[in-house]
């Protein structure tokens, strides 16, 4: 026990003392922190929805290149061939270098939420399952992290096999690109990644249910880190000397490849293919209905229903009311009508510029690119006869109708930029210019009403969004964006 | 005085390469014994057989009395070893290293204690990175002694080292010998095995080829004296294969003008010498006669081996 402690000390002092580990596994995770901060800086709790990919990325760092990197380092340069001259079990080293790197990534982790909390984000709804799911996310990167260590005979070896794992996890696997803008057969290779349930368990801590909403991750990590852990173990290499190539027992990779595979089949099995229902919770309901007025960045906020809403992947038809038989009082005015030009004037028209990345707008002068041109046109043709648009009250069909603007930029597609062009022609073609003030000015200040509508498919724009918290956010930016036009606020 | 390291019939291959066949010897308490022979001969196999490094095919090992195949954790405790190229972390100081190594054993020597007595004490808090050649040494031999061990194995400590630093390991080897340590060191230094061991082991191919005080095994070699000579043309290798009392004739050079012989009747031998190079009109540049070392020795028994397995 002497051993390992003493072991383990000196491990951590040494960590502290390499600036090229310290850049890697602190300052890395945070340039990665400050660039979501600065992609989604629109969002009213600044990274409170990427707390999931943020810390993700940060033990995948520090597990799968800075646990192999150093375990290889020592073995090419003989301290391991020095230690097993002693009378320590192998055991001992190999569990003070695995938690000498969970204390790493677990401090580089601390720093993190301690940076997203000092620029404006809210505390983790379940702080205490928060640390239970970031140490199973340490344990299955660790595991994998040693089996890098065992497979790689040399450092730009560890940096080849740790790129194949870390940009497959990042890209496809859900860790920097939310699921929800993946197509689907990257969803379903992303259920044979621990990433994406690294990604789901403690993002569920963050914002969501806590360790309850994460059971299947847990279990997933579980199982990925125990079989990754035990072809570690038992293929671990004490000499340089002995190449992994000409290697006995190579079979005890099977299972770390198997757990991998297992998890992947028991989420297809599961339909757990999908985006979770955590994930499309939106973050703690403690906003007010309305964006206050004044200075603040309001304009800028993502909405937030006061109580979950229910979600739609498609669009829902609208019932059409039985006609009526007897005469029947006179239907109440629309809660939009008594929409005034103060309402109008109290909203703040501080939004992102349009040609910026989120809620962006062509100007009229500008066409859209050859490539795309066939789906614009399409989106124009459907657009008056789609039923969401174009059946039930104004107040329901303009708020489906700024989701075909909304949908494409949340999913940050090509199209984007000449969507809202398309929507906000359509809609003056369709409404007088007072009803459409009024009506968007009611949905700037309700902007949690009335349902999602995240896949528009039908309209020939292929994906669906996932997160109807951003779909909501986006409408309600061009609700603003439509708002400043009408009333002249905007030139075009 | 009881052995404290007995290896009997020691076998170990490699993919059906056999690197050691068959080889026994013992080392006494107290004692400093040599384990001798050319690359690949088997004797760092032998070693990290011995301190379970690897797992040997076939043969018995004692090691203090402990069987140190069954019991390779508890011989461990009663063992030090610096190996050829001992390595650390850079960023590791000497005094850490020397805790950290402490820290694994059930008896330790206080990292100041090993400092001072491997004149590390300056550089104690210095960076591993920073140390020259000779420091390193020093601190993996200092490593070796951390949990004062009955035995300790050297595996060429003086291989790569400047000779200002081989002097000093020397005297750090020949402090061991003063302390009562039971050292066990191989080598491909024979001056230095020469030198310092009590007892040496010549090993080839796998076998023990001679085994004896460096003393006993130039004796052995009946008195036999080392003659060098230097000619102005070259010579026929058989004319002075032929001269009587030569043994062991051989070319030193690709000239054919540089030659070495030994023989056990110098007198004789030199005198059929002149009268050969008289007759062949052969000027001698230079010629040493001197008593045969063990350099000789080892040349003789590994070129037997050599010419025997030929």
């Amino acid at each position: 026990m002497n051993a390992l402690v003493e072991h383990l000390r000196l491990s951590l002092r040494l960590h502290f003392r390499n600036k090229m580990a310290l850049l890697y596994g602190y300052l890395f995770p945070l340039i990665f922190l400050v660039a979501f901060w600065v992609l989604y800086r629109h969002e009213k709790v600044p990274l409170l929805r990427h707390m999931g990919e943020l810390l993700t990325v940060a033990v995948l760092g520090g597990a799968c290149f800075g646990l192999p990197t150093t375990l290889v380092s020592e073995r090419e340069r003989g301290v391991w061939r020095r230690y097993r001259l002693t009378p320590v079990p192998t055991w001992a080293i190999v569990t003070s270098t695995v938690l000498a790197r969970y204390v790493i990534v677990l401090t580089a982790g601390l720093l993190q939420l301690g940076l997203a909390l000092a620029i404006g984000m809210t505390m983790p709804e379940h702080p205490f399952d928060l640390w239970v799911a970031f140490s199973f996310v340490s344990f299955a990167f660790i595991g994998l992290g040693l089996v890098i260590a065992t497979l790689a005979d040399n450092v730009p070896a560890v940096q080849a096999l740790g790129q194949c794992i870390f940009l497959p996890m990042l890209i496809i696997g859900g860790v920097a690109v939310q699921l929800a803008s993946l197509p689907l057969w990257a969803q379903h290779v992303s259920a044979f990644f621990p990433g994406r349930y690294a990604v789901e368990a403690i993002q569920t801590c963050v914002n969501g249910r806590g360790l309850p909403g994460a059971r299947f991750s847990l279990l997933a990590l579980g199982l990925v880190g125990f079989a990754g852990c035990l072809a570690g173990a038992k293929l671990f290499r004490w000499d340089a000397q002995q190449r992994f190539a000409t290697r006995a027992g190579k079979l005890w990779l099977v299972p770390a490849l198997a757990a991998w595979v297992a998890v992947g089949l028991l989420a297809e099995w599961r339909g757990r293919i999908g985006v979770s229902v955590d994930k499309e919770l939106p973050p703690a309901p403690t906003r007010p209905a309305t964006p206050p007025p004044g200075p603040a960045p309001v304009a800028v906020t993502p909405p937030a229903p006061v109580a979950p809403t229910p979600v739609v992947t498609t669009p829902a038809p609208v019932p059409v009311p039985p006609p009526a038989r007897t005469l029947a009082p006179p239907p109440p005015p629309p809660p939009w009508a008594k929409i005034t030009k103060a309402d109008t004037d109290a909203i703040d028209f501080q939004v992102p510029p349009d040609h910026g990345i989120v809620a962006p707008f062509a100007p009229p002068d500008e066409p859209p690119e050859d490539f795309m041109k066939d789906q614009v046109e399409g989106v124009r043709q459907k657009i008056a006869t789609w039923p969401p648009g174009s059946e039930g009250d104004e107040l329901r069909c303009i708020r489906n109708l700024l989701y075909i603007a909304a949908v494409p930029d949340a999913i940050q597609l090509p199209v984007e930029r000449y969507m809202p062009r398309v929507v906000y022609e359509h809609l003056l073609d369709t409404y007088p210019r007072e009803t459409l003030i009024k009506v968007l000015t009611y949905i700037v200040q309700n902007p949690e009403a009335g349902m999602v509508i995240d896949d528009i498919s039908d309209l020939g724009i292929e994906g669906a969004a996932g997160d109807p918290l951003l779909v909501r956010e986006r409408a309600y930016l061009y609700a603003i964006k439509f708002i400043m036009r009408l009333t002249g606020r905007v030139e075009e | 005085m009881s052995a404290h390291v007995v290896v009997r019939d020691l076998r170990k291959s490699y993919a059906g390469v056999e690197a050691v066949r068959g080889v026994s010897f013992s080392i006494e308490a107290g004692e400093i014994f040599g384990l001798l022979g050319p690359n690949g001969a088997g004797k760092t196999t032998t070693v990290e057989c011995l301190i379970g490094l690897r797992e040997p095919d076939a043969g018995e090992l004692e090691v203090c009395g402990l069987d140190a195949r069954r019991h390779p954790h508890e011989v461990k405790q009663h063992i030090g070893v610096a190996l050829q190229s001992t390595s650390l972390q850079d960023k590791i100081t000497p005094r850490e290293a020397l805790r950290l190594f402490g820290a694994f054993y059930r008896e330790r020597v206080p990292a100041g204690e090993l400092l001072e007595r491997f004149a590390l004490t300056e550089k104690a808090d210095a960076r591993f990175e920073t140390l020259s050649g000779g420091q390193r040494q020093r601190l993996a031999l200092a490593l070796a002694f951390v949990n004062r061990p009955k035995l300790v194995l050297l595996d060429e400590p003086t291989t790569g080292l400047d000779p200002q630093s081989r002097r000093e390991l020397h005297a750090a080897i020949a402090r061991m010998k003063h302390d009562g340590y039971t050292v066990l060191f191989t080598t491909h230094y024979l001056d230095e095995a020469e030198h310092l061991c009590d007892r040496v082991a010549i090993i080839d191919r796998g076998r023990i080829v001679g085994q004896g005080a460096p003393r006993e095994l130039i004796a052995q070699s009946k008195g036999l004296q080392a003659v060098t000579l230097v000619t102005s043309r070259p010579l026929e290798l058989a004319r002075l294969s032929a001269l009587p009392g030569a043994a062991d004739v051989a070319a030193t050079d690709e000239t054919g003008t540089a030659f070495h012989f030994q023989t056990a009747d110098a007198t004789a031998t030199l005198a059929a010498l002149m009268r050969l190079l008289q007759e062949a009109r052969v000027e001698l540049l230079d010629l040493q006669v001197r008593k045969a070392s063990l350099e000789d020795v080892f040349l003789r028994l590994t070129s037997r081996k050599e010419e025997a397995a030929a």
